[in-house]
Protein backbone atom coordinates (compact mmCIF):
# COMPACT_ATOMS: atom_id res chain seq x y z
CA UNK A 1 0.00 0.00 0.00
CA UNK A 2 2.92 2.16 1.27
CA UNK A 3 4.32 1.62 -2.64
CA UNK A 4 1.18 2.55 -3.96
CA UNK A 5 0.48 5.65 -2.46
CA UNK A 6 4.35 6.45 -3.01
CA UNK A 7 3.81 6.08 -6.35
CA UNK A 8 0.74 8.04 -6.69
CA UNK A 9 0.83 10.66 -4.33
CA UNK A 10 4.57 10.75 -3.30
CA UNK A 11 4.40 14.03 -0.84
CA UNK A 12 1.93 11.95 1.27
CA UNK A 13 3.77 9.32 1.88
CA UNK A 14 5.96 11.12 4.95
CA UNK A 15 2.57 11.43 6.38
CA UNK A 16 1.76 7.74 6.20
CA UNK A 17 5.51 6.95 7.38
CA UNK A 18 4.62 9.14 10.49
CA UNK A 19 1.51 7.73 11.17
CA UNK A 20 2.95 4.28 11.10
CA UNK A 21 5.81 5.17 13.70
CA UNK A 22 3.14 6.86 16.00
CA UNK A 23 1.21 3.99 15.85
CA UNK A 24 4.10 1.45 16.13
CA UNK A 25 5.01 3.34 19.40
CA UNK A 26 1.67 3.72 20.93
CA UNK A 27 1.37 0.04 20.47
CA UNK A 28 4.48 -0.47 21.85
CA UNK A 29 3.71 1.78 24.67
CA UNK A 30 1.08 0.00 26.15
CA UNK A 31 2.21 -3.42 25.74
CA UNK A 32 5.19 -2.41 27.68
CA UNK A 33 3.01 -0.91 30.15
CA UNK A 34 1.08 -3.48 30.79
CA UNK A 35 3.89 -5.84 31.40
CA UNK A 36 5.90 -4.00 33.68
CA UNK A 37 5.75 -4.27 37.09
CA UNK A 38 4.86 -1.34 39.60
CA UNK A 39 7.96 1.15 39.43
CA UNK A 40 9.18 4.40 38.29
CA UNK A 41 9.44 3.01 34.77
CA UNK A 42 5.91 1.90 34.41
CA UNK A 43 4.96 5.56 35.83
CA UNK A 44 6.99 7.25 33.29
CA UNK A 45 5.52 5.45 30.28
CA UNK A 46 2.57 7.36 29.49
CA UNK A 47 5.14 11.15 30.04
CA UNK A 48 7.48 9.33 27.36
CA UNK A 49 4.09 8.14 25.15
CA UNK A 50 2.89 11.62 25.22
CA UNK A 51 6.30 13.32 25.06
CA UNK A 52 7.24 11.55 21.86
CA UNK A 53 3.62 11.83 19.76
CA UNK A 54 4.25 15.66 20.68
CA UNK A 55 7.66 15.39 19.07
CA UNK A 56 6.82 13.47 16.21
CA UNK A 57 3.90 15.94 15.38
CA UNK A 58 5.76 18.97 15.36
CA UNK A 59 8.57 17.35 13.55
CA UNK A 60 6.16 16.50 10.31
CA UNK A 61 4.42 19.90 10.75
CA UNK A 62 7.09 22.28 10.84
CA UNK A 63 10.54 20.31 10.60
CA UNK A 64 10.78 16.98 8.35
CA UNK A 65 7.85 17.81 6.01
CA UNK A 66 9.76 17.93 3.18
CA UNK A 67 12.02 14.81 3.85
CA UNK A 68 11.44 11.14 1.97
CA UNK A 69 11.65 9.65 5.56
CA UNK A 70 10.69 10.01 9.00
CA UNK A 71 14.44 9.20 10.16
CA UNK A 72 14.43 11.63 12.99
CA UNK A 73 11.12 10.29 14.76
CA UNK A 74 12.43 6.59 14.04
CA UNK A 75 15.50 6.96 15.56
CA UNK A 76 13.94 8.91 18.81
CA UNK A 77 11.56 5.84 18.59
CA UNK A 78 14.43 2.99 18.49
CA UNK A 79 16.62 4.58 21.33
CA UNK A 80 12.92 5.18 23.49
CA UNK A 81 11.79 1.34 22.39
CA UNK A 82 15.56 -0.19 23.22
CA UNK A 83 15.78 2.15 26.62
CA UNK A 84 12.37 0.66 27.59
CA UNK A 85 12.95 -2.88 26.63
CA UNK A 86 16.54 -3.31 28.66
CA UNK A 87 14.45 -1.42 31.82
CA UNK A 88 12.07 -4.20 31.59
CA UNK A 89 14.55 -6.89 31.53
CA UNK A 90 16.35 -5.22 34.53
CA UNK A 91 13.23 -4.90 36.94
CA UNK A 92 12.66 -8.61 35.89
CA UNK A 93 15.51 -9.43 36.97
CA UNK A 94 15.59 -7.68 40.07
CA UNK A 95 11.85 -8.86 41.38
CA UNK A 96 12.63 -12.32 43.42
CA UNK A 97 10.23 -14.21 40.79
CA UNK A 98 11.76 -18.06 41.23
CA UNK A 99 9.64 -18.52 36.94
CA UNK A 100 12.61 -18.95 34.15
CA UNK A 101 12.00 -15.47 32.64
CA UNK A 102 12.72 -16.94 29.22
CA UNK A 103 10.12 -19.24 29.49
CA UNK A 104 7.46 -16.12 29.32
CA UNK A 105 5.71 -15.14 26.35
CA UNK A 106 6.53 -11.19 27.62
CA UNK A 107 10.27 -11.65 27.80
CA UNK A 108 10.54 -13.08 24.04
CA UNK A 109 8.33 -10.54 22.64
CA UNK A 110 10.63 -7.86 24.29
CA UNK A 111 13.41 -9.41 22.93
CA UNK A 112 11.76 -9.43 19.41
CA UNK A 113 11.59 -5.18 19.84
CA UNK A 114 14.90 -5.16 21.26
CA UNK A 115 16.57 -6.90 18.27
CA UNK A 116 14.67 -5.74 15.75
CA UNK A 117 15.29 -1.94 16.75
CA UNK A 118 19.08 -2.88 17.17
CA UNK A 119 19.33 -4.05 13.63
CA UNK A 120 17.01 -1.51 11.77
CA UNK A 121 18.45 1.42 14.50
CA UNK A 122 21.04 2.51 12.03
CA UNK A 123 19.08 1.84 8.98
CA UNK A 124 16.61 4.14 9.60
CA UNK A 125 18.45 6.75 10.68
CA UNK A 126 20.30 7.04 7.43
CA UNK A 127 17.84 6.32 5.00
CA UNK A 128 16.68 9.98 4.99
CA UNK A 129 20.08 11.00 3.73
CA UNK A 130 21.08 7.84 1.52
CA UNK A 131 17.91 6.71 0.12
CA UNK A 132 18.80 7.89 -3.53
CA UNK A 133 22.18 6.27 -3.02
CA UNK A 134 21.84 2.94 -4.92
CA UNK A 135 24.49 0.61 -3.28
CA UNK A 136 22.10 1.98 0.04
CA UNK A 137 19.23 0.15 -1.60
CA UNK A 138 20.71 -3.61 -1.22
CA UNK A 139 21.91 -2.84 1.78
CA UNK A 140 18.23 -1.34 3.15
CA UNK A 141 16.85 -4.53 1.57
CA UNK A 142 19.25 -6.51 3.06
CA UNK A 143 19.41 -5.12 7.20
CA UNK A 144 15.75 -4.81 6.33
CA UNK A 145 14.59 -8.26 5.48
CA UNK A 146 17.05 -9.80 7.90
CA UNK A 147 16.09 -8.02 10.69
CA UNK A 148 12.10 -9.01 9.65
CA UNK A 149 13.35 -12.31 9.75
CA UNK A 150 15.17 -12.07 13.10
CA UNK A 151 11.23 -10.42 14.33
CA UNK A 152 9.59 -13.41 12.73
CA UNK A 153 11.63 -16.20 14.58
CA UNK A 154 11.40 -14.40 17.90
CA UNK A 155 7.92 -13.61 17.50
CA UNK A 156 6.91 -17.05 16.72
CA UNK A 157 9.29 -18.20 19.66
CA UNK A 158 6.59 -16.31 21.74
CA UNK A 159 3.58 -17.43 20.08
CA UNK A 160 4.69 -20.97 21.39
CA UNK A 161 5.52 -19.84 24.79
CA UNK A 162 2.06 -18.49 24.78
CA UNK A 163 0.68 -21.67 23.64
CA UNK A 164 2.41 -22.90 26.61
CA UNK A 165 0.91 -20.94 29.13
CA UNK A 166 -2.66 -21.08 27.48
CA UNK A 167 -1.93 -24.95 28.05
CA UNK A 168 -0.42 -24.94 31.66
CA UNK A 169 -3.57 -22.63 32.82
CA UNK A 170 -6.16 -25.49 31.03
CA UNK A 171 -4.48 -27.57 33.57
CA UNK A 172 -4.60 -25.25 36.38
CA UNK A 173 -8.40 -25.09 36.15
CA UNK A 174 -9.03 -28.38 37.00
CA UNK A 175 -10.38 -28.85 40.42
CA UNK A 176 -9.06 -29.97 43.67
CA UNK A 177 -9.92 -33.81 44.11
CA UNK A 178 -8.36 -34.55 47.76
CA UNK A 179 -10.68 -35.13 50.27
CA UNK A 180 -9.00 -33.21 53.06
CA UNK A 181 -12.33 -31.19 53.05
CA UNK A 182 -14.59 -34.10 54.31
CA UNK A 183 -12.12 -35.58 56.13
CA UNK A 184 -11.65 -32.61 58.33
CA UNK A 185 -15.82 -31.83 58.76
CA UNK A 186 -16.24 -36.05 59.58
CA UNK A 187 -13.43 -35.35 62.00
CA UNK A 188 -14.58 -32.29 63.75
CA UNK A 189 -17.21 -33.57 65.97
CA UNK A 190 -14.73 -36.46 67.65
CA UNK A 191 -12.28 -33.48 68.93
CA UNK B 1 34.96 16.10 -6.06
CA UNK B 2 33.47 12.90 -7.69
CA UNK B 3 35.64 10.74 -5.55
CA UNK B 4 34.89 12.45 -2.17
CA UNK B 5 30.99 11.64 -2.50
CA UNK B 6 32.15 8.26 -3.78
CA UNK B 7 34.05 7.89 -0.63
CA UNK B 8 31.46 9.32 1.79
CA UNK B 9 29.17 6.79 0.47
CA UNK B 10 31.09 4.06 1.21
CA UNK B 11 31.96 5.94 4.52
CA UNK B 12 27.99 6.21 5.93
CA UNK B 13 27.66 2.75 4.31
CA UNK B 14 30.63 1.17 6.20
CA UNK B 15 29.23 3.18 9.54
CA UNK B 16 25.52 1.43 8.87
CA UNK B 17 26.61 -1.93 8.48
CA UNK B 18 29.30 -1.73 11.68
CA UNK B 19 26.45 0.23 13.55
CA UNK B 20 23.78 -2.41 12.90
CA UNK B 21 26.16 -5.15 13.54
CA UNK B 22 27.37 -3.97 16.76
CA UNK B 23 24.06 -2.86 17.94
CA UNK B 24 23.01 -6.91 17.01
CA UNK B 25 25.97 -7.88 19.33
CA UNK B 26 25.02 -5.80 22.20
CA UNK B 27 21.66 -6.54 22.10
CA UNK B 28 22.56 -10.53 21.91
CA UNK B 29 25.24 -9.92 24.50
CA UNK B 30 22.91 -8.80 26.56
CA UNK B 31 19.86 -11.26 26.26
CA UNK B 32 22.73 -13.77 26.85
CA UNK B 33 23.34 -12.33 30.06
CA UNK B 34 20.32 -12.06 31.51
CA UNK B 35 19.52 -15.66 30.24
CA UNK B 36 23.08 -16.91 31.89
CA UNK B 37 21.92 -14.97 35.45
CA UNK B 38 18.36 -16.35 35.47
CA UNK B 39 19.85 -19.56 34.87
CA UNK B 40 22.20 -19.14 37.47
CA UNK B 41 19.46 -17.79 40.21
CA UNK B 42 16.99 -20.24 39.48
CA UNK B 43 19.78 -23.40 40.00
CA UNK B 44 20.84 -21.11 43.27
CA UNK B 45 17.14 -21.15 44.06
CA UNK B 46 16.56 -25.15 42.78
CA UNK B 47 19.79 -25.46 45.63
CA UNK B 48 18.05 -23.92 48.71
CA UNK B 49 14.62 -25.90 47.80
CA UNK B 50 16.41 -29.05 47.64
CA UNK B 51 18.18 -28.20 51.14
CA UNK B 52 15.26 -26.49 52.86
CA UNK B 53 13.29 -29.89 51.52
CA UNK B 54 15.77 -32.18 52.51
CA UNK B 55 15.38 -30.17 56.38
CA UNK B 56 11.85 -30.66 56.24
CA UNK B 57 12.39 -34.55 55.03
CA UNK B 58 14.88 -34.56 58.50
CA UNK B 59 12.41 -33.03 60.81
CA UNK B 60 9.82 -34.96 59.71
CA UNK B 61 11.77 -38.09 60.02
CA UNK B 62 12.86 -36.99 63.60
CA UNK B 63 8.99 -36.44 64.26
CA UNK B 64 7.70 -40.15 62.89
CA UNK B 65 10.64 -41.74 64.79
CA UNK B 66 9.66 -40.11 68.12
CA UNK B 67 6.04 -41.05 68.10
CA UNK B 68 7.15 -44.19 67.07
CA UNK B 69 9.63 -44.01 70.41
CA UNK B 70 6.87 -42.89 72.32
CA UNK B 71 4.16 -46.15 71.04
CA UNK B 72 6.91 -48.18 71.85
CA UNK B 73 7.33 -46.69 75.45
CA UNK B 74 3.58 -46.82 76.18
CA UNK B 75 3.44 -50.54 74.68
CA UNK B 76 6.50 -51.78 76.83
CA UNK B 77 4.77 -49.88 79.92
CA UNK B 78 1.39 -51.62 79.48
CA UNK B 79 2.88 -55.17 78.58
CA UNK B 80 6.00 -55.02 81.38
CA UNK B 81 3.79 -53.49 84.34
CA UNK B 82 -0.15 -53.26 83.48
CA UNK B 83 -0.12 -56.68 82.36
CA UNK B 84 1.47 -58.44 84.74
CA UNK B 85 -0.06 -56.92 87.60
CA UNK B 86 -3.70 -57.59 86.04
CA UNK B 87 -2.56 -61.29 85.01
CA UNK B 88 -1.58 -61.72 88.82
CA UNK B 89 -5.11 -60.24 89.80
CA UNK B 90 -6.94 -63.00 88.13
CA UNK B 91 -4.79 -65.39 89.63
CA UNK B 92 -6.33 -64.61 93.15
CA UNK B 93 -9.65 -63.98 91.53
CA UNK B 94 -9.44 -67.54 89.82
CA UNK B 95 -12.72 -69.88 89.84
CA UNK B 96 -11.43 -72.05 92.83
CA UNK B 97 -11.91 -68.72 95.13
CA UNK B 98 -15.49 -69.57 95.75
CA UNK B 99 -14.45 -73.42 97.41
CA UNK B 100 -11.82 -71.73 100.08
CA UNK B 101 -12.24 -70.52 103.14
CA UNK B 102 -14.03 -66.78 103.81
CA UNK B 103 -10.83 -65.80 105.36
CA UNK B 104 -8.80 -66.63 102.55
CA UNK B 105 -11.48 -65.53 99.97
CA UNK B 106 -11.47 -62.00 101.89
CA UNK B 107 -7.24 -61.92 101.71
CA UNK B 108 -7.60 -62.52 97.96
CA UNK B 109 -9.74 -60.08 97.13
CA UNK B 110 -7.78 -57.77 99.71
CA UNK B 111 -4.67 -58.68 97.54
CA UNK B 112 -6.49 -58.25 94.11
CA UNK B 113 -7.58 -55.22 95.02
CA UNK B 114 -4.55 -53.87 95.76
CA UNK B 115 -3.34 -55.13 92.80
CA UNK B 116 -6.23 -53.66 90.36
CA UNK B 117 -5.37 -50.52 92.36
CA UNK B 118 -1.78 -50.58 91.43
CA UNK B 119 -2.80 -50.88 87.97
CA UNK B 120 -4.70 -48.51 87.91
CA UNK B 121 -2.14 -45.75 89.35
CA UNK B 122 0.39 -47.27 86.73
CA UNK B 123 -2.25 -46.55 83.87
CA UNK B 124 -3.16 -42.94 85.00
CA UNK B 125 0.74 -42.28 85.41
CA UNK B 126 0.97 -43.56 81.50
CA UNK B 127 -1.73 -40.85 80.69
CA UNK B 128 -0.01 -38.04 82.87
CA UNK B 129 2.83 -38.26 80.84
CA UNK B 130 1.19 -38.59 77.39
CA UNK B 131 -1.17 -35.00 78.28
CA UNK B 132 -0.28 -33.96 81.90
CA UNK B 133 -3.95 -33.63 83.54
CA UNK B 134 -3.02 -29.64 84.92
CA UNK B 135 -2.02 -28.41 81.02
CA UNK B 136 -5.61 -29.80 80.16
CA UNK B 137 -8.00 -28.32 82.88
CA UNK B 138 -5.48 -25.47 84.52
CA UNK B 139 -3.99 -24.24 81.25
CA UNK B 140 0.01 -23.90 80.40
CA UNK B 141 0.83 -22.01 83.90
CA UNK B 142 -0.47 -24.11 86.30
CA UNK B 143 0.75 -27.46 84.27
CA UNK B 144 4.62 -25.63 84.39
CA UNK B 145 4.68 -24.77 87.87
CA UNK B 146 3.30 -28.27 88.54
CA UNK B 147 6.26 -29.34 86.98
CA UNK B 148 8.84 -27.11 88.37
CA UNK B 149 7.34 -27.89 91.67
CA UNK B 150 7.94 -31.19 91.11
CA UNK B 151 11.70 -31.00 89.96
CA UNK B 152 11.88 -28.48 92.86
CA UNK B 153 11.05 -31.47 95.19
CA UNK B 154 13.57 -33.88 93.99
CA UNK B 155 16.40 -31.80 96.19
CA UNK B 156 18.45 -32.02 92.79
CA UNK B 157 17.61 -28.50 91.19
CA UNK B 158 16.46 -25.14 92.32
CA UNK B 159 13.19 -24.84 89.77
CA UNK B 160 11.35 -22.02 89.71
CA UNK B 161 8.64 -20.21 87.56
CA UNK B 162 7.00 -16.92 86.79
CA UNK B 163 4.46 -15.51 84.69
CA UNK B 164 4.26 -11.84 84.32
CA UNK B 165 1.40 -11.48 81.83
CA UNK B 166 -0.93 -14.06 80.52
CA UNK B 167 -4.42 -12.31 80.40
CA UNK B 168 -4.34 -13.51 76.77
CA UNK B 169 -3.83 -17.24 77.07
CA UNK B 170 -2.51 -19.03 73.48
CA UNK B 171 -4.78 -22.26 72.09
CA UNK B 172 -4.74 -25.34 73.53
CA UNK B 173 -2.68 -26.20 70.83
CA UNK B 174 -0.20 -24.13 71.48
CA UNK B 175 -0.13 -24.39 75.20
CA UNK B 176 0.82 -28.55 74.24
CA UNK B 177 3.27 -27.58 71.90
CA UNK B 178 5.15 -25.17 74.19
CA UNK B 179 4.39 -27.04 77.56
CA UNK B 180 6.55 -30.02 75.16
CA UNK B 181 9.02 -27.39 74.02
CA UNK B 182 9.75 -26.41 77.74
CA UNK B 183 9.79 -29.56 79.00
CA UNK B 184 12.22 -30.78 76.56
CA UNK B 185 14.14 -27.96 77.45
CA UNK B 186 13.99 -28.69 81.36
CA UNK B 187 14.88 -32.20 80.57
CA UNK B 188 17.80 -31.28 78.57
CA UNK B 189 19.48 -29.17 81.31
CA UNK B 190 18.81 -31.67 84.06
CA UNK B 191 20.15 -34.27 82.01
CA UNK B 192 23.61 -32.56 80.75
CA UNK B 193 24.22 -29.13 82.12
CA UNK B 194 24.42 -29.61 86.07
CA UNK B 195 22.59 -26.23 86.60
CA UNK B 196 22.15 -25.69 90.23
CA UNK B 197 19.00 -23.61 89.36
CA UNK B 198 16.41 -23.03 86.91
CA UNK B 199 14.22 -20.16 86.50
CA UNK B 200 11.70 -19.75 83.80
CA UNK B 201 10.04 -16.31 82.95
CA UNK B 202 6.74 -15.32 80.70
CA UNK B 203 5.68 -11.98 79.43
CA UNK B 204 3.66 -10.75 76.35
CA UNK B 205 4.73 -8.03 73.87
CA UNK B 206 2.20 -7.02 70.82
CA UNK B 207 1.17 -10.10 69.22
CA UNK B 208 3.74 -12.34 70.70
CA UNK B 209 4.65 -14.42 74.11
CA UNK B 210 7.89 -15.01 75.28
CA UNK B 211 9.15 -17.59 77.75
CA UNK B 212 12.59 -17.20 78.90
CA UNK B 213 14.61 -20.06 80.58
CA UNK B 214 17.76 -19.12 82.57
CA UNK B 215 19.87 -21.44 84.47
CA UNK B 216 23.26 -21.72 85.60
CA UNK B 217 24.79 -24.80 84.53
CA UNK B 218 26.76 -25.75 81.01
CA UNK B 219 25.04 -24.79 78.17
CA UNK B 220 24.48 -24.35 74.51
CA UNK B 221 24.59 -21.43 72.42
CA UNK B 222 22.45 -20.67 68.87
CA UNK B 223 25.16 -21.86 66.50
CA UNK B 224 25.90 -24.72 68.85
CA UNK B 225 22.36 -25.80 68.63
CA UNK B 226 22.00 -25.53 64.77
CA UNK B 227 24.94 -27.96 64.47
CA UNK B 228 23.29 -30.39 66.71
CA UNK B 229 20.18 -30.22 64.94
CA UNK B 230 21.11 -31.26 61.94
CA UNK B 231 24.22 -34.01 63.12
CA UNK B 232 22.85 -35.03 66.13
CA UNK B 233 21.31 -38.38 66.29
CA UNK B 234 19.09 -37.12 69.32
CA UNK B 235 15.63 -36.52 68.73
CA UNK B 236 15.24 -33.88 71.02
CA UNK B 237 16.60 -30.77 69.55
CA UNK B 238 14.71 -31.93 66.52
CA UNK B 239 11.62 -32.11 68.10
CA UNK B 240 11.66 -29.19 69.44
CA UNK B 241 13.10 -27.01 66.23
CA UNK B 242 9.65 -28.90 64.51
CA UNK B 243 7.12 -27.75 67.40
CA UNK B 244 8.95 -24.23 67.04
CA UNK B 245 7.85 -24.17 63.28
CA UNK B 246 4.32 -25.48 63.84
CA UNK B 247 3.91 -22.76 66.49
CA UNK B 248 5.79 -19.90 63.29
CA UNK B 249 7.84 -18.87 66.51
CA UNK B 250 11.67 -18.52 66.97
CA UNK B 251 14.28 -20.42 69.79
CA UNK B 252 17.16 -18.39 70.38
CA UNK B 253 20.07 -19.77 72.51
CA UNK B 254 22.25 -17.10 74.38
CA UNK B 255 25.06 -16.89 77.05
CA UNK B 256 24.78 -14.15 79.64
CA UNK B 257 26.85 -11.03 79.30
CA UNK B 258 28.81 -12.09 82.60
CA UNK B 259 28.77 -15.53 81.00
CA UNK B 260 27.39 -16.86 84.08
CA UNK B 261 24.13 -18.05 83.15
CA UNK B 262 22.41 -19.10 79.78
CA UNK B 263 19.63 -18.23 78.69
CA UNK B 264 17.09 -19.68 75.97
CA UNK B 265 14.39 -18.01 74.50
CA UNK B 266 10.82 -19.27 73.04
CA UNK B 267 9.58 -16.09 70.89
CA UNK B 268 5.41 -17.25 69.85
CA UNK B 269 2.90 -15.43 68.10
CA UNK B 270 -0.68 -15.89 69.52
Amino acid sequence: MSYYLQSIRSEYFIWLLYTFTIVEYSFFCYFIYTILQKNFIKKVVPFIWMGFVLLALIDIIYISKKNAFDSFASGIESIIILLLCISYLFSEIRGSNSLALYSTFNFWVVITFLIYFSGTFFLYLLTNKMYKEASFHRLYFIINISSNILKNIFLCVAMTMKLNDTVNQQKATIPDLDDDLFIQSSTNYQS
Amino acid sequence: MFFIEIKNTLDISSILVVGTLGMLVMAITLVSVIVFHQRRVLKFNRKIQKMEEERQQLLLRASIQSQEEERQRIAADLHDDAGPLLATARLYLNENLIHQEPAIQLQAIFSSKQIIDDAIQLIRNISHSLLPPTLKNFGLEAALKDQFEKINGSGIINASVRFHDNRERLSDEQELFVFRILQELVANIIKHSSAGFIHLTQNAQGKNVYFRIHHDGKGILQQDFEKLEYHSSGLGLKNIQSRVRVLKGKILFEIDSTRTYYKITLEIPR
